[in-house]
C-alpha cells in the first residue's frame, strides 16, 4: 500500500509536468488546427538552452530559466508559425504536411543538437535533484515538488492569459470560429503566431522543469512526444485543463506500471492506452463537441 | 495508337517496358562503378530505399493514409528473419517471406481498428507502434542483435561481393514497380485513390473502404518485410532497435517519396536516386565530425519539399506535360465547336436521356411493388429529433420526391436510407430484405445509387476516371468499366472533357458528373439530393429532364428539393416533412395543398389566409 501511494504521489509531481507540455500542444491544436509533431523537441531544445547550458556558463538556476525560457521560445514558436507552418496552411492536404513539415522540424532540432552538443545523455546535478522531502512515510523529490508548483503556476497563468486578456480571447474565439472572427476584424494570422508562440513558450518552460530530475539525451523527444499526444488525447485534444489532467493520469498509470512491469516497459502500457483511446474515445475524457481552450 | 490501346484498357507492354529498364539501368551502373565496394555499397542503398519508399506508396501514396509507423515493417521483416536465422538456423530465404508474413500479420492488426481513424489521428496513432515495439524487443534481450556470418553464399543470402546483393535489389525493385504498375491500372487502385479524394464518395461508389485501406496496408507492410530482410542481411552486421525502429527511417522515406513525387509510380525512385547519394557521401564526408549530420540534411530536405515542392519533381515534370499537351487540343477543339456545348437547351429533349437502357435493371423482386420500405424510423442527433417515427413507402419506377424547409430532415432520411447513418429506431427494407445497419457501399453494390447535395468529386482524376470509380461498383474488368463509363459520359454529354481533370467545371457540369457517377454504379433506385440547388431556371429544367429520362429508363429515383415549384413538375408522388415528421403524402398537388406544408414553408399566418380563400 505504502509503495502504491509512493508511487502515485510521484506520478502525480511527474504528472503535472506532462501536463504542461500537454496544454501547449492543446493550444496549439485547438488554435491553429495542427497536430505539432516537433512539440517534444521543442521540449528537449529547451532542457539544453536554457536549462542546461545557462546552468553550466553562467550558474543560473533551472527553475529560473524556466522563466526565462518563455519569452524566448514564444519567439522562436512565434517565428515557426511564420516562417514555416503559415506557408503550409491552406493548402488542401494542410492536415498531413502541417504534420509532416513539423516531423522534419522535430528532427532538425534533435540532430542540431547531437551536432551542436553531442549525444551525451546529460544531468542536472544540483543539491535539489536527489534531495527530498518526508512527508509522514513518503519521500517528495524535491525537485520534482518544485517544479510542480511552477508547473501549476503556469498552467494558471495560461488560463488566466487566455481568459482574462483581450489576445487570450481573441485565440479563443479563433479557435472557435476562425471564419468569423476574420469578419471580426481579429487578425487570423497574427492569432495563430500568437497561439503557436505562446504553446511553444510554455513547452519549454515546461522542459526545463522535467530537466531538473530527469537526465536527457537529444533523441529523448521521440519518447515524450507520444506521451504528449496521450495526455492530449486524454485530456480532450483541445482543451487547456484537460491537458493538465489527462498529464496527470498518464503520470500516475506510467509510475503505477512499474509494479506490474519491467521499469523499461513502463511507456508500453501508456503507449497502448493511448492507442486504446485514440481508437474508443477520440473526443477524450473530458472531451466534448465544441469545447474549445 | 498506344495511347488508343491503353484507354481500351488493353495490356501494354510500353507501361512495362520502363520499369525493366530501370533495372537494368541499376545494373549498368553497378557495371561501371565495377569492384569499388564502397560506391556499390551507396548503390545498393538506393536501390533499397526505392524498394521501401515504392512499398510505402501503396498505402501511404495512392491511398493517402500516411503511416508514420512505417519503420514497424522494416524492423519487424529484418528482425524475424535475422532472429530466426541465427538461433533456429532457418534459410534466410524463408525467414525472408516468414518476416513478411509478419509484417503483414502487424499491419493487419494496428490498421484494423486505426484505419478507422482519420487523418492526422491516423498517423499518430501509428507511431506509437514502433516506439512501443523498441523496449519490447530490448526487453527480450535482443537490442543489439550480431549477424553471425555463415559464408555460404546464395544459400545464406550472404555474399561477400555487394553486387550480388544489387543485383537482387535490382530485381526486387523491377517486381515491386511492376506490383504499383499493375494496381495503378486496376479497380483496386481506382478504389484505393477515389478513397485518399473523398472517403464519403467512395463508399457512395460502392467502395469497401475499410477494407480497401486494410488491403493495401497489408499488401505494403508485407513487400516492406521482405525489403526489411534484404536491408539487415545486405547492409547491416548489427541489427539494433534504433537502426530498425527509429524515427529517421519515415523522414527518410517521407523525403524521398516527396522529392520524387508522392502517389506517383516513379516518385519513389527519383526521391532515392537524388537524395540518397548525397546523403550517404555527406555523412561519409563529416559524419565523424558531426554525427547526425545526414538526419539533419533529410529534415531540412523534408521542410523545403512540403513547402515548395508539395507535388514532388514527377508532380512537376507530369503538370508541365499535361500543360503542354492540352493547350494545343484546346485551341483546336474551340475552333471545330465554337458554339458553347455546355448550353443546355440545345440538346435537352427528354428522349436524349434514356440512359443506361443496355444495362440489366431488373434483379430481385420485392413485395408489394415498392421498391425502399422505410418503416417507423427515428433518429437523434443529441437531443435533437431529426426523424421522428417516419414511414415512406417508395414505388418501384417512380419519381418520389421529398419536400420540407430547412432542418426538416431530409437530408437525414436520406442518410438513413443508403447506410450513412443508422437510425435509433425504425427498419429500411430494400427490395423486401432489412438493409437497416448495411453500410453505404454494401447497398450500393444492392442496387442504391446516390448524388451528393454538395457535389463530391473526385477532382484529382479525369472525368472518365470518376464514371469509372462508379461503374468499379459491379464491374470488376478495368477495360468494361471503361466502356460503360465512356457510354454513360456521352449520354450525359461529357465526352468532350472526358479525358480532362475534373477541376473547373461548370455547376452544370458538377451535377451531370454527380449523375454519371451514381448511374455508372448501375442502380435501381437512385438517391438525388437537392439536384437544383444553385442552378437557374433553365438549367433546373435540364435537370428534370435528366431526372425524367433516368425514371424512363426503369430506375426509380428518390429527390430531395428545396424549390418546390420544379420538383412538382416531374414528381410522381410526394412526402412531405417537417421537424423530423412525415407531415404529408400524396401526388404533388395534395402535397403542396397541405395545410401542414404550407404553414412549415410560408408561416402561420399564410396557412390562415389560404384557408379563408
Amino acid at each position: 500500500m505504502e509503495t502504491f501511494i509512493q508511487l502515485l504521489v510521484s506520478g502525480l509531481l511527474m504528472g503535472v509536468s506532462y501536463g504542461v507540455l500537454a496544454a501547449g500542444l492543446a493550444l496549439i491544436f485547438g488554435v491553429v488546427k495542427i497536430v505539432n509533431f516537433a512539440h517534444a523537441a521543442f521540449a528537449v531544445l529547451a532542457m539544453y538552452f536554457p536549462a542546461f547550458w545557462f546552468l553550466e556558463w553562467w550558474g543560473i538556476d533551472p527553475f529560473i530559466s524556466s522563466i526565462i525560457a518563455l519569452p524566448i521560445f514564444f519567439v522562436v514558436g512565434y517565428a515557426t508559425q511564420r516562417m514555416i507552418i503559415d506557408k503550409v496552411i491552406g493548402t488542401p492536404a494542410a492536415e498531413m504536411s502541417t504534420l509532416i513539415v513539423t516531423m522534419g522540424l522535430s528532427l532538425l532540432i534533435e540532430n542540431g543538437i547531437l551536432i551542436g552538443w553531442s549525444g551525451a545523455p546529460r544531468i542536472i546535478n544540483l543539491p535539489y535533484t536527489l534531495g527530498s522531502f518526508k512527508v509522514g512515510s513518503i519521500l517528495l523529490n524535491q525537485a520534482q515538488t518544485y517544479s510542480f508548483i511552477i508547473a501549476l503556476v503556469l498552467i494558471a497563468g495560461l488560463f488566466v492569459f487566455l481568459n482574462k486578456t483581450m489576445l487570450g480571447k481573441a485565440i479563443r474565439a479563433v479557435a472557435d470560429d476562425p471564419e468569423s472572427c476574420a469578419y471580426m476584424g481579429i487578425n487570423l494570422r497574427f492569432a495563430y503566431c500568437l497561439a503557436f508562440g505562446v504553446g511553444i513558450a510554455i513547452t519549454a518552460s515546461g522542459g526545463c522543469l522535467i530537466a531538473t530530475y530527469r537526465p536527457f539525451n537529444p533523441f529523448y523527444a521521440e519518447t515524450i512526444i507520444v506521451i504528449i499526444f496521450a495526455c492530449c488525447i486524454l485530456g480532450g485534444v483541445r482543451s487547456v485543463q484537460g491537458a493538465l489532467i489527462g498529464g496527470i493520469i498518464i503520470g500516475c498509470i506510467q509510475m503505477l506500471s512499474t509494479m506490474v512491469v519491467a521499469v523499461a516497459l513502463q511507456n508500453v502500457a501508456v503507449f497502448l492506452l493511448f492507442v486504446l483511446f485514440l481508437y474508443l474515445k477520440p473526443e477524450g475524457l473530458l472531451g466534448r463537441k465544441g469545447r474549445v481552450v | 495508337m498506344i495511347a488508343e490501346r491503353r484507354k481500351q484498357g488493353h495490356f501494354i507492354w510500353a507501361d512495362y517496358v520502363p520499369l525493366v529498364l530501370v533495372g537494368v539501368a541499376v545494373l549498368l551502373v553497378c557495371f561501371i562503378i565495377g569492384p569499388q565496394r564502397y560506391y556499390q555499397r551507396i548503390l545498393l542503398l538506393v536501390v533499397l530505399w526505392m524498394c521501401i519508399c515504392s512499398n510505402f506508396n501503396i498505402i501511404s501514396g495512392y491511398g493517402g493514409q500516411i503511416v508514420f509507423g512505417y519503420m514497424l515493417f522494416v524492423g519487424a521483416g529484418g528482425y524475424t528473419s535475422v532472429l530466426l536465422f541465427k538461433f533456429l538456423a532457418v534459410n534466410p530465404w524463408i525467414g525472408m517471406f516468414v518476416g513478411a508474413a509478419v509484417a503483414a500479420f502487424l499491419a493487419f492488426v494496428i490498421g484494423y481498428p486505426t484505419l478507422r481513424l482519420h487523418g492526422h489521428y491516423f498517423a499518430v496513432a501509428t507511431v506509437a507502434f514502433p516506439l512501443m515495439a523498441i523496449p519490447i524487443v530490448a526487453q527480450l534481450g535482443w537490442e543489439e542483435v550480431h549477424i553471425p556470418f555463415a559464408g555460404r553464399g546464395i544459400e545464406s543470402m550472404q555474399f561477400t561481393d555487394v553486387r550480388y546483393y544489387v543485383l537482387m535489389g535490382a530485381i526486387l525493385l523491377v517486381v515491386f514497380l511492376i506490383i504499383v504498375r499493375m494496381i495503378e491500372r486496376s479497380r483496386f487502385g481506382y478504389a484505393l485513390q477515389a478513397l485518399k479524394q473523398n472517403e464519403a464518395a467512395a463508399e457512395g461508389m460502392g467502395v469497401h473502404t475499410h477494407r480497401v485501406k486494410l488491403l493495401a496496408f497489408m499488401l505494403s507492410a508485407f513487400l516492406t518485410g521482405i525489403t526489411g530482410t534484404v536491408y539487415c542481411f545486405s547492409i547491416l552486421f548489427l541489427l539494433t532497435t534504433p537502426a530498425a525502429f527509429g524515427l529517421f527511417i519515415i523522414v527518410r522515406i517521407l523525403s524521398i517519396t516527396i522529392v520524387g513525387g508522392i502517389g506517383t509510380l516513379w516518385g519513389p525512385v527519383i526521391g532515392s536516386a537524388l537524395l540518397v547519394p548525397v546523403g550517404e557521401l555527406l555523412a561519409a564526408e563529416v559524419g565523424d565530425r558531426w554525427p547526425g549530420f545526414q538526419d539533419l540534411i533529410y529534415g531540412i530536405v523534408l521542410l523545403m519539399a512540403i513547402i515548395y515542392l508539395p507535388d514532388g519533381i514527377w508532380g512537376k515534370v507530369t503538370e508541365i506535360m499535361r500543360r503542354r499537351k492540352t493547350l494545343p487540343s484546346a485551341k483546336v477543339k474551340a475552333m471545330v465547336a465554337p458554339s458553347n456545348p455546355n448550353s443546355p437547351s440545345k440538346q435537352g429533349k427528354s428522349s436524349s436521356f434514356s440512359l443506361v437502357t443496355s444495362l440489366p435493371t431488373d434483379r430481385g423482386n420485392e413485395p408489394h411493388g415498392s421498391i425502399l420500405r422505410v418503416q417507423s424510423v427515428s433518429k437523434l442527433f443529441g437531443g435533437v429529433r431529426a426523424l421522428q417515427d417516419v414511414t415512406v413507402e417508395v414505388p418501384r419506377g417512380k419519381i418520389l420526391g421529398v419536400i420540407g424547409p430547412n432542418g426538416a430532415g431530409k437530408t437525414t432520411l436520406f442518410n438513413v436510407m443508403n447506410g450513412y447513418l443508422g437510425p435509433e429506431q425504425g427498419k429500411v427494407f430494400f427490395k423486401g430484405k432489412d438493409v437497416t445497419y448495411l453500410k453505404p457501399h454494401d447497398l450500393c453494390q444492392m442496387g442504391i445509387g446516390r448524388t451528393f447535395q454538395i457535389p463530391q468529386i473526385f477532382n484529382n482524376m479525369t472525368i472518365l476516371e470518376n464514371v469509372m470509380i462508379g461503374a468499379f461498383a459491379r464491374e470488376r474488368n478495368a477495360t468494361r468499366a471503361r466502356a460503360i463509363s465512356e457510354e454513360i459520359a456521352q449520354k450525359m454529354e461529357l465526352t468532350h472533357r472526358a479525358e480532362d481533370q475534373a477541376v473547373g467545371l461548370t455547376i452544370l457540369e458538377t451535377k451531370r458528373l454527380e449523375f454519371s457517377r451514381a448511374l455508372a454504379t448501375q442502380p435501381e433506385l437512385i438517391l438525388v439530393d437537392e439536384p437544383m440547388a444553385g442552378l437557374n431556371p433553365e438549367e433546373s429544367h435540364h435537370i428534370g429532364e435528366i431526372i425524367k429520362g433516368i425514371a424512363e429508363s426503369g430506375i426509380t429515383v428518390i429527390v430531395i428539393e428545396h424549390v418546390v415549384q420544379s420538383l412538382v413538375k416531374f414528381a410522381d408522388y410526394m412526402v412531405g416533412l417537417d421537424e423530423g415528421r412525415k407531415v404529408a403524402e400524396g401526388t404533388p398537388e395534395e402535397v403542396i395543398s397541405n395545410p401542414h406544408i404550407i404553414e412549415a414553408y410560408l408561416g402561420e399566418k399564410w396557412r390562415r389566409r389560404y384557408a379563408k380563400s
